[in-house]
């Protein structure tokens, strides 16, 4: 499974969902998408959204899951934590 | 098991209130989705005493730490949430996503959230242009036309959060004159990247896949007119969170409880209220963890003579 957390420097929710996810042992890539507009469009494209925290999901089998916002209950259930 | 004192969400407020209950050996619970309160999203609290600068997820770890450090004391009750709270006898029953519980008095910590504009498009739209928080989306924005709806505080820090992205930023103001502070203003109008719109009223946002448009009405030409905005930041204020007290004390006309401020007693005997939920005037975190303090000894006293 590989997790991605989109974030930028600023956003406070980021850093809870990250110590978070830190807290869990979960292992994931983290984009800060302030750094480039590249990024910024890709996540854009990718997901739909236009605001962070967003962490995307993409399972083995090729499915993909994205959650927007901290959503500790997501995470907890899709992450099975 | 009957409780003490069930301790209804997460800020400052609560967590004041449990560490205060945890020390007079109250049987306690907290109940909260999670420990941080509003100002999780800010970048940097200036005027919480004790720290001169401190950013708001670290504000948050502290009160949480704090919190769990008398975890033998108090049962907390995290990722979870209050779904009711109903009389029963001289007791309530506190509801949550979790199970139900039994307790002599109830403080009641729930906070405020974001006003809304409550105009159509906004929920559609919400992520996909719309945004609460400029901190952390700004970045979004890079070379786009943005508006901030709101003429405080709040709405100037966005501008200037947006400054360094946006290619131009709407400001939109209800009133002739803008209310946030005079040294904000200041570094808004001397960007040169900022119009202000005063007397207006935002109807609609539009767009297909995410945001194109802003349809307002201005008072003064009394029409209405549209921007062409990638994004648009909404800072209108807070509302306080208190549906789950609806019909069970008395609120003021802003959905406020109201408290007595010498106690924190609500109009219902063992309900207690703190922080911005209630009709306190000044929302600031300090003020929110006196007040639960006060609401929390009053508790104690209650319970004290509890079926005496």
């Amino acid at each position: 499974m590989n997790i991605t957390v989109y974030s930028t420097p600023s956003c406070g929710y980021c850093k809870m969902e990250k110590e978070f996810l830190l807290e869990k042992g979960v292992e994931f890539k983290e984009i800060d998408i302030s750094e480039s507009q590249e990024a910024a469009t890709q996540m854009v494209e990718k997901t739909g959204q236009m605001g962070v925290p967003v962490t995307m999901i993409e399972r083995e089998d090729g499915t993909e899951e994205v959650v927007v916002g901290f959503d500790q209950e997501k995470l907890t259930k899709l992450l099975s934590l | 098991m009957v409780f003490d004192t069930i301790i209804v969400g997460g800020g400052p407020a609560a967590v004041a209130a449990g560490v205060y209950a945890a020390r007079k050996q109250m049987k306690a619970m907290l109940v909260a989705d999670q420990i941080g309160g509003q100002s999780v999203v800010s970048d940097g609290i200036a005027n919480w005493i004790g720290d001169i600068l401190i950013p708001g997820p670290e504000l948050a770890k502290k009160l949480k730490d704090h919190l769990e450090s008398y975890k033998e004391d108090i049962s907390l009750s995290l990722q979870d949430t209050v779904t009711s709270i109903e009389r029963d006898g001289d007791m309530f029953l506190v509801k949550t996503k979790k199970d139900v519980y039994k307790t002599k008095t109830v403080i009641v910590t729930t906070g405020g959230r974001h006003r809304k504009l409550g105009v159509p498009g906004e929920d559609d739209f919400n992520g996909k242009g719309v945004a609460y928080c400029a901190t952390c989306d700004a970045p979004f924005f890079r070379d786009k036309d943005v508006a901030v709806v709101g003429g405080g505080n709040s709405g100037l820090e966005s501008v200037v959060d947006l400054l360094p992205y946006a290619k131009k930023v709407y400001l939109l103001a209800r009133r002739d004159e803008l209310r946030g502070d005079p040294i904000t203003q200041k570094i808004v109008r001397d960007s040169g990247k900022v119009e202000i719109l005063y007397k207006t009223n935002t109807l609609k946002i539009s767009g297909s896949a995410m945001v194109e448009s802003l349809l307002y009405e201005d008072k003064e030409a009394n029409e209405e007119k549209e921007l062409a905005v990638q994004g648009v930041f909404v800072e209108i204020g807070t509302v306080p969170n208190s549906s789950l007290c609806k019909g069970l004390v008395d609120l003021n006309d802003r959905e406020e409880i109201i408290v007595d401020h010498r106690t924190f007693s609500t109009s219902m005997n063992g309900i207690y209220a703190a922080g911005d939920v209630t009709d306190e005037l000044y929302k600031q975190n300090n003020i929110a963890v006196g007040d639960a303090i006060k609401a929390t000894l009053s508790a104690y006293e209650y319970v004290k003579k509890f079926g005496n």
